[in-house]
């Protein structure tokens, strides 16, 4: 036994004399006293379990019942560091509840919150419709984070519009399982003629306002379930003077739904990891009913998914969605195919210059390094012998955000590229 | 010169070394660590020097790497310089002591009268970035060189550390009369 004790100091002695390798590991804890105890539990404080990856979570877990390996743990708090992005992760040690067992708690030291912060959400170029984008800044305060930003968005809606945006959050309501938001919108609407052209008397607004208090709940990570109420009112000229000269008469309308969203995310791996996988899915229902006082009566439904795999260099990206809206819902409601993320390569204006009350819509992206290439394949209509399955390809740049792309609508006769250019889109 | 901390002693051609008031094991950052199940390199150098100043007799490096059982309340300490060593369940002034008598110097070869100077440092290696604190914990390796350059600068900011601590001119004739203690 001796023997045994001396040849096992040996084997640690000659680990402070050389090199050591992942053989030589069992070796390196004999220098620790507490490699002889087992580790009864692993914690993690200071963030969501759902917030790290599978993989990072399977390790965690792979240390109850082992015995306890100071080296391991600390490269597991190196790797959590990494992929959270903090500036530290500790590795805090006690007793447990049972003798010679350990718990261990990684502690994440939060990312300190800039009490000023400026951002750029979104900034893209579309050769067809111009500048789209949006910036703005945050005071963070006690917990509490007031935004302030301006928006000119001519892509994701049938309309271009412009104006300000303001939200108060608060991230944290007595528990880390729910969250506050109320989001206020001033916009000023610009319509394409393609739309004046088809639009009904008394869809087109000028200007819009919308107030939206929103909830958060993590139902069970990684679900969450938003759920609030969306108070929107806009103006509408009266008929007779739409367009004209003197269109200064108009009428205020309403739209006041009750919101829900349905979230699902979830990661396996990290970026730091050869093989990454993502997975978002949603599905979200506004319903606008007279119980509101709106003057619009609606329900409109929509469910979105994306799956991201990436090996090394190499990666595919699969998104889906589809919606459907039943009632009479203002424009800014519609579906809208063929902006910078559906349909590229297609001006909305031809596909459905009102955007549509269905929607169907399927992608495919492949990347290599900063090369991507993509797939699009969708429907938009109102009434069932509308619908008509349209496709496009493309083939771009992206790298850390930042995208240049071409697309074209694969269709027969003449066929017009789109440029796309920006970040974040 | 004499550091009030450090005790020296002559027993069969060796000087023996303790400092019983410095108590490396329960102070700053290396307590707490201990107490947080990690296991904490310690740094040893004892330099001295025979005749005058700028002739160095010996100077003697080693390391201890020093862990603490969360239940048994005891201390294990390995020392990892040749000849190995490795002792458990020791109280924190016993684990102290017992580093200190592994530094013990054989002076064989000095006169008796002789002035003789001694300087001990002792150093922690709390910094998990340093290759000494990572060679414990199986990153890389460390060797007896590593330790020499160690000692060569000056700690690194933030990092425990205790002495230098300075003692001298003394002989062995008066250590053989009683162990010189810092006054």
């Amino acid at each position: 036994m001796t023997k045994l004790c001396c040849l096992a100091i040996m084997a640690a002695g000659m680990l402070a004399g050389c090199n050591i390798t992942d053989d030589d590991e069992k070796s390196a804890q004999d220098l620790n006293v507490n490699s002889h105890y087992v580790v009864e539990s692993v914690n993690l404080t200071g963030a969501r379990r759902a917030n790290i990856s599978n993989l990072l979570r399977s390790e965690m877990d792979g240390f109850v019942g082992a015995r306890y390996d100071q080296s391991a743990l600390e490269k597991l708090a190196e790797r959590l560091k990494k992929e959270l992005r903090v500036p530290d992760v500790q590795v805090k040690v006690v007793r447990g509840s049972a003798p010679d067992n350990l718990v261990v708690n990684f502690e994440i030291e939060p990312t300190h919150e800039h009490v000023f912060d400026l951002n750029v959400g979104q900034f893209v170029y579309h050769s067809k419709e111009g500048w789209s984008g949006d910036g703005g800044a945050t005071v963070n305060l006690h917990g509490n984070a007031f935004s302030f930003g301006l928006v000119s968005n001519s892509d994701t809606l049938i309309e271009r519009y412009a104006g300000i945006r303001a939200r108060y959050e608060r991230k944290h309501v007595g528990t880390d399982r729910l969250r506050l938001r109320f989001d206020f919108a001033s916009f000023h609407s610009e319509w394409n003629a393609a739309t004046l052209a088809v639009a009904p008397e008394g869809e087109i607004y000028r200007d819009r306002q919308s107030f939206s208090p929103m909830a958060t709940v993590v139902i069970a990570d990684p679900l969450e379930l938003d759920f609030g109420a969306d108070f929107a009112r806009f103006r509408v000229p009266l008929p007779d003077q739409t367009g004209g000269e003197g269109a200064a008469a108009a009428k205020t309308e309403s739209s006041n739904a009750v919101v829900s969203t349905l979230r699902y995310h979830q990661r396996w791996g990290s970026e730091h990891d050869p093989v990454q996988q993502e997975a978002n899915a949603s599905y979200s229902v506004a319903a606008a009913t007279s119980v509101f006082d709106t003057d619009r009566e609606y329900t409109r439904h929509m469910a979105k998914a994306r799956y991201k795999y990436r090996h090394v260099h190499n990666s595919v990206e699969i998104g889906f969605l589809a919606g459907m809206i039943h009632g009479d819902a203002p424009l800014y409601e519609r579906f809208v195919l063929g902006d910078s993320t559906t349909l590229r390569g297609w001006n909305k204006f031809d596909l459905d210059p009102l955007g549509g009350s269905h929607v169907v819509h399927g992608s495919v992206d492949y990347s290599y390094r900063v090369l991507q290439i993509f797939y699009d394949t969708g429907a938009i209509w109102d009434a069932p012998q509308q619908r008509e399955q349209k496709q496009s390809v493309g083939v771009g740049f992206k790298k850390e955000g930042f995208q240049l792309a071409v697309a074209f609508p694969l269709r027969a006769g003449r066929c017009d590229p789109i440029f796309y250019a920006g970040m974040n889109f | 010169m004499w550091a009030e901390e450090v005790i020296l002693n002559w027993r069969d051609n060796r000087l023996e070394f303790s400092a019983p008031r410095v108590r490396f094991l329960e102070e700053g950052k290396p307590m707490e660590l201990l107490h947080n199940a990690e296991a904490v390199p310690f740094g040893f150098q004892i330099t001295l020097w025979s005749g005058n100043r700028n002739h160095i007799f010996k100077t003697l490096t080693d390391r201890f790497v020093v862990s603490y059982g969360l239940w048994d309340e005891k201390y294990q300490v390995v020392k990892t310089q040749s000849p190995v060593r490795k002792v458990e369940h020791l109280s924190v002034v016993d684990a102290e002591k017992w580093c200190w008598e592994q530094m013990a110097m054989d002076v064989t070869g000095i006169g008796a009268t002789e002035p003789l100077w001694v300087r001990l440092d002792v150093r922690a290696e709390d910094d998990k970035g340093s290759p000494l604190f990572a060679g414990s914990v199986g990153e890389s390796g460390i060797s007896s060189t590593s330790l020499v350059e160690l000692f060569s600068r000056p700690p690194r900011r933030g990092q425990s550390h205790w002495g230098p601590y300075e003692m001298g001119p003394f002989t062995l004739d008066e250590l053989k009369r009683s162990p010189r203690r810092g006054s």
